[in-house]
């Protein structure tokens, strides 16, 4: 457990990364360091395009899984990393840069 | 046909006697519900008749006066009298009672029989009925009464006399119970036509014979089975076995009866089912962990279905996709109710070890961003110039245009330079910081040893701890990966200085520690553990002083072509150079003990047992040790006299050879990964010395500060090229090029001074340790290339011609 919070505080301090959240299965976010409304949307919109995502990789492959999604965008890149199924999903996504 | 019977008799015996007629005749007709015969044509008609009287019973209720019993008309004079189950017999005492006789007649017919009933009373003997009845319900008696009518008829009369009794006192019954009618004289003696006819035959029974031809295969098996059914009626007759039964069932009175239940709640669910939903069905179904219903297997095909699940029980997916649906509404209100339990949720999600993963993942990813066009360059790839401006965004915007204008300009002029110098002149071969390994937890300790990963090219272990006596505090030995320059991935704290690392090569996860207290320790990394595989403090053989090398070395035990064994060789400063086996804990052998020599007496070896001086002890302590690389049976090791000795694995008393050309303390001895002859050697007297094997006088020296030099190490890619690090700076020195002047300096900030030097296998890149805990990672740029042109040729450059006289 101190692992976990020491490697995310690791993270969160690095230099370029704006933000952190975990978030769980049904898009609740647990841990966050943004303001509320930026994690909400956040957390809802990066849910459904995870989904979206693990859906495309797996129709293509069933036994193929989606392991990191890196949006990169003008300004900003933002980096998923889902959780494999039948586990409660956590997701987690930052945007460094 | 017998006349009617309008005339009631009042004989029993002639009631008897019409009973038996009519019971001959019924029984006849019997035969004809079963099976079909010439004869029964015949009574066939009489049953027709009777029933054709039966239905006309009920128009002569009128000419009778109806029998005194209770009568219940409703409002629309329908007859909803309630039968009664039993009529005893009133006229005959001690009556047995034919309930079932009473029962069925009662039943079966309905209401109409009442007044029917009478008739038969005039018409008809009611035997004739009862039997009648009997018949509609159970075939055994018809069985037994058609069985009679193949034989004699006497015997049947005889075995049922209960029932003929029965019925001729029911006659009787009857016939008592009527209520005389006042009937003229006339009225009896006229004539009364009745008309009887055919009704249609009622089918009740048709089993239709089966003949088979005598000449078929089966006839005799036929004639079998007919012989046993024969034998079986004929046994039946007074078996105990079969007997008769009839049984009534009661109809019972149906009742209305409400039932409500709670309202059903219903729920509808979707799903989309994909390639990978059946995929995880079917796997699921294999590992029975989940709670899927077996219906779900029942999908057969792989194409891509979309359907509408209306009871899936898809846990893991309908979660998923059933989520997508939930609104946000929906969560909040959730939210607010399960606030507790979400909490708890979150507490194991964070605790998960997949979280774990992914987390590291993260940072992995991130650093891989951060130091993209380092470890390109680490990796020998092209560098994205895009990367690069992307590196420079800043959070605000106007700023990193102005950002990315000032680097576009600088990159320019940059390539500008390097092309413009690249046209005029050669650029000179230089260092170029890429990153460094540092964190927190190294910050003020000194790089005592680095090593690289037998496996994974991209680790790598590195020790910390002071050398000098003084100096002395905790150590740690990490493990740094290559895509995680910020953190290590291992660490290892220990109370004593960490004076050497190295992996095993035949297990990888394997690493040995070897510490400034003269313990030496194991460490699996593969996993997280801090606790040391295998520990030597336990030992008695073990080193007392420190440790400054440890290494693993593959030995080929013997010639038959056993398979290597590898071992730990320690050397440490109490002058014993060890081996190590791994065999159920650690076994310690001493490969050598390094005996003082004195630096005036080179003349014999075994003079060393002569020493004028008092010594404190007879050890030199050893400072480090080298195998060769091809034979590892000998192995050079160097001691803090300044001696390198060559030595044999086979004999651990006598050295084989001494090498002497330092005054100091040699800290390091490294053959030449090309040039087997040739091996380096570096020593804290300020110079590094080359050595051919054959010569004991160094071939060259290198003497060109005024400082300690504590690593040497020659590069993995060309045999002219080695790195020194003394306290100040990084030399390269390229023998093919200069063997005065190293061709790379590379001076450390002051303070800091360079402890150790390593190069990467598989890159141009030089690791650099210095005693601020910080392992830098330079690139080597412009590095003279090299033809290798064979060994021979090597050693002619390196050594001159006088070589090959030796």
């Amino acid at each position: 457990m101190a692992e976990v919070e020491e490697t995310l505080k690791r993270i969160q301090n690095h230099k370029g990364v704006i933000g952190t959240m975990v978030v769980n299965a049904e898009g609740i976010p647990i841990r966050t360091t943004l303001d509320n409304s930026t994690t909400v949307q956040y957390a809802g919109l990066l849910h459904q395009l995870t989904m979206k995502a693990k859906s495309t990789v797996r129709d293509i492959d069933p036994q193929n899984d989606l392991t990191f999604l890196r949006i990169r965008s003008k300004k900003h890149e933002v980096m998923v990393a889902p959780e494999v199924p039948l586990i409660p999903c956590n997701r987690k996504c930052s945007s460094p840069l | 046909m017998p006349r009617p019977l309008s005339a009631l008799p009042g004989s029993p015996n002639q009631a008897r006697r019409m009973s038996t007629t009519r019971k001959v005749s019924l029984s006849v007709s019997k035969v004809s519900i079963n099976h079909s015969k010439v004869s029964l044509s015949q009574s066939r008609t009489v049953l027709s008749r009777t029933t054709s009287g039966l239905t006309e019973g009920k128009e002569k209720v009128s000419l009778h006066h109806p029998r005194r019993h209770i009568q219940v008309f409703d409002e629309l004079g329908n007859d909803v009298t309630p039968r009664p189950l039993f009529r005893p017999d009133p006229h005959f005492p001690g009556s047995r009672k034919p309930s079932r006789l009473l029962v069925s007649q009662d039943v079966s017919l309905g209401s109409d029989y009442a007044g029917s009933y009478t008739m038969f009373q005039n018409t008809l003997n009611p035997s004739l009925v009862g039997q009648f009845t009997r018949s509609a319900l159970g075939s055994s008696t018809v069985s037994k009464s058609s069985a009679s009518t193949t034989e004699s008829m006497g015997e049947d009369l005889e075995e049922s006399p209960y029932r003929r009794e029965a019925v001729s006192i029911y006659v009787d019954l009857q016939l008592k119970k009527e209520v005389p009618k006042v009937l003229t004289k006339e009225e009896l003696d006229a004539e009364v036509d009745i008309y009887l006819s055919e009704t249609e035959t009622l089918w009740l029974f048709n089993l239709p014979t089966v003949m088979h031809s005598i000449e078929s295969e089966e006839a005799e098996k036929i004639k079998e089975r007919n012989m046993l059914y024969e034998t079986l009626c004929k046994n039946r007759a007074g078996n105990d076995l079969y007997v008769e039964r009839v049984m009534q069932t009661f109809t019972g009175a149906p009742k209305h009866k409400e039932v409500q239940c709670d309202k059903i709640l219903t729920e509808e669910k979707g799903i989309m089912s994909t390639t990978w939903t059946l995929y995880d069905a079917y796997n699921a179904l294999e590992f029975p962990a989940s709670t899927m219903k077996p219906e779900t297997g029942k999908s057969e095909s792989m194409l891509e279905v979309v359907r509408k699940d209306q009871d899936s029980k898809y846990l893991s997916t309908t979660d998923r996709t059933s989520e997508n649906s939930s609104t946000i509404d929906v969560e909040s209100i959730i939210m607010i109710k399960i606030h507790e339990e979400e909490e708890d949720r979150s507490e194991l999600i964070l605790k998960s070890e997949k979280f774990q993963q992914d987390l590291f993942f993260m940072e992995r990813v991130l650093m891989e961003n951060i130091f993209q066009p380092k470890l390109a360059a680490y990796r020998q790839l092209p560098i994205l110039e895009e990367e690069e401006e992307e590196e420079e965004e800043e959070e605000s915007y106007p700023q990193v245009e102005k950002v990315k204008q000032s680097e576009d300009d600088e990159d320019t002029e940059v390539t500008e330079e390097e092309s413009v110098e690249a046209v005029e002149e050669p650029i000179p071969p230089n260092l170029e910081r890429l990153w460094s390994f540092s964190c927190d937890l190294t910050k003020g300790h000194n790089v005592s040893s680095m090593a690289w990963n037998k496996a994974n090219p991209d680790l790598l272990a590195v020790g910390y701890g002071q050398f000098g006596f003084r100096e002395q505090k905790r150590g740690l030995a990490c493990c740094w990966s290559l895509k995680n320059p910020l953190w290590p991935e291992r660490v290892y704290p220990s109370l004593h200085g960490v004076t050497s690392v190295d992996f095993s090569i035949g297990s990888p996860n394997l690493l040995a520690v070897g510490f400034y207290n003269g313990t030496i320790a194991i460490y699996n990394v593969q996993n997280n553990n801090r606790v040391p595989v295998l520990d030597s403090s336990e030992f008695h053989q073990k080193h007392i002083g420190p440790i400054w090398q440890v290494q693993w070395v593959e030995q080929d035990r013997g010639t038959a072509g056993e398979e290597k064994r590898e071992i730990l060789v320690t050397v440490g400063a109490d002058g014993r150079i060890s081996k190590w086996v791994i065999q159920k804990g650690l076994i310690c052998h001493d490969l050598m003990k390094l005996k003082r020599t004195s630096m005036d007496k080179q003349k014999k070896e075994n003079e060393r047992e002569k020493k004028s001086e008092a010594l404190i002890s007879r050890q030199a302590p050893g400072m480090c040790f080298a195998f060769h690389p091809r034979d590892t049976n000998i192995y050079l090791a160097g001691t803090e006299e300044g001696h390198i000795h060559k030595c044999s694995c086979s004999y651990n008393e006598q050295y084989l050879d001494t090498y002497k050309g330092h005054k100091g303390p040699v800290y390091r001895i490294a053959w030449n990964p090309f040039c087997y002859e040739v091996f380096l050697s570096c020593s804290a007297d300020w110079g590094v010395n080359l050595w051919q094997q054959d010569d004991f006088k160094p071939y060259l020296s290198f003497y060109t500060t005024t400082h300690v030099i504590y690593d040497i190490a020659w590069s993995p890619k060309s045999s002219y090229i080695f790195a020194a690090a003394n306290e100040h700076r990084v030399e390269i020195w390229d023998l093919h090029c200069s063997i005065l002047d190293p061709i790379v300096v590379n001076i450390a900030n002051p303070g800091v001074k360079f402890t150790t030097v390593l190069f990467a296998k598989n890159t141009d890149c030089i690791l650099i340790g210095d005693s601020e805990g910080q392992v830098i990672v330079y690139e080597l740029k412009n590095m003279p290339i090299h033809t290798e042109s064979g060994r021979e040729d090597a050693i002619d450059l390196l050594l001159g011609p006088e070589a090959h006289s030796i």
